[in-house]
């Protein structure tokens, strides 16, 4: 009994200890934004954004194709990728941080939990600090990470063209939802 | 005289303000249902990328690509991955609003032909020590032809 017993928390420990141990990644991560304006609703959305947890450290990275942002109407699709972000100059977005309170998290026990994120922005060529908060949830096989903040696009030097002044937003809303695997 | 001038006006206002709602309201194209600019394998497109990444990023993006290949994974919030099982090199398709269900009709291993806009890649890079292999990236994808 004793021996079953103490064989049961060794490998309790070798669980926890490998699920701290491990590291996350996706290729389609979801990151959608909202523009709210005077004349129009836009919205932008990208479901092939990079993302990796490690889930020893708390590191968070994200990496975003900024051609890779779908819109419905095409002259939202050309202005934002010619004038907006000038993807061809800045082709992609990155993030990388932490999470501040990594050790709240059980990664070897299903459920969801709260997490604070610091970390850097980079966009339009720009980088800033960042601070967000959302939830991760452990799941029997990834990690669903779950986030939304605000950019004010004047911050990362993303002018607006008169003509369209009216129909995007200063401030526009970002959501992050990604399911991580386990990296084998 | 003053008649005629101001029928004038009205119609040059009236078609102006047609062509910018036109111009404004104009949905994106459904790149699935166009003409490829490139025909290509999942292996041939990933290889011309290893190869030489400037020349292919020039090649291939923003264009409408047709792509043959085996299905690695699906993630039915919208995206299918090609690739060959337990490499990291990748190929991933977001799907079209208009084609979100697409990925119903596909199961992993099976071969296909994806078509979607090439937005840009990743290539023999690494994220926290994990290798990522050479990750291409499309939008605006569907399934063109399931094999």
């Amino acid at each position: 009994m004793k021996i079953t017993t103490l064989f049961l928390v060794l490998l309790s420990l070798a669980i926890a200890s490998e699920s701290a141990a491990q590291k996350y990644i996706t290729r389609s991560g979801r990151i959608s934004f909202t523009s709210t304006a005077p004349l129009e609703d836009i919205e932008g959305k990208n479901k092939t954004v990079i993302a990796a947890i490690d889930a020893k450290t708390g590191a968070v990275q994200f990496s975003v194709t900024m051609k890779g942002f779908e819109f419905e109407k095409s002259k939202m699709q050309e202005h934002f990728n010619e004038n907006f972000v000038e993807s061809d100059k800045f082709p992609k977005a990155e993030f990388k941080g932490a999470i501040t309170n990594n050790k709240d998290i059980n990664y070897s026990k299903p459920g969801t939990y709260p997490a604070k994120v610091n970390g850097q922005l980079t966009l339009h060529g720009v980088t800033k600090a960042m601070t967000s908060t959302g939830t991760i949830t452990v799941l029997k096989d990834g990690v669903q990470v779950a986030s939304d903040f605000s950019i004010t696009v004047a911050d990362y030097k993303i002018s607006i063209p008169a003509a369209v002044r009216n129909k995007v937003a200063k401030t526009v809303k970002v959501v992050v939802d990604a399911k991580l695997d386990p990296v084998k | 005289m003053k008649r005629n001038i101001l029928i004038s006006i009205l119609v040059i206002v009236v078609f102006g303000g047609y062509l910018a709602y036109r111009m404004y309201a104009d949905e994106t194209i459904d790149v699935v249902k166009q003409n490829a600019d490139v025909n290509i394998s999942a292996d041939a497109l990933i290889a011309a990328f290893e190869k030489d990444s400037s020349s292919a990023l020039k090649t291939y993006v923003d264009k409408v690509i047709s792509v043959s290949g085996t299905v690695k994974t699906i993630d039915t919030s919208g995206t299918v991955i090609l690739g060959a099982q337990g490499t990291e090199s990748s190929i991933v398709f977001s799907l079209d609003r208009r084609h979100l269900k697409d990925y119903k009709f596909l199961n992993a291993g099976e071969a296909v032909i994806m078509q979607g806009k090439c937005t840009g890649a990743e290539m023999g890079e690494e994220m926290m020590g994990i290798s990522l292999g050479t990750t291409i990236e499309f939008n605006f994808a569907g399934v063109k032809k399931k094999k």
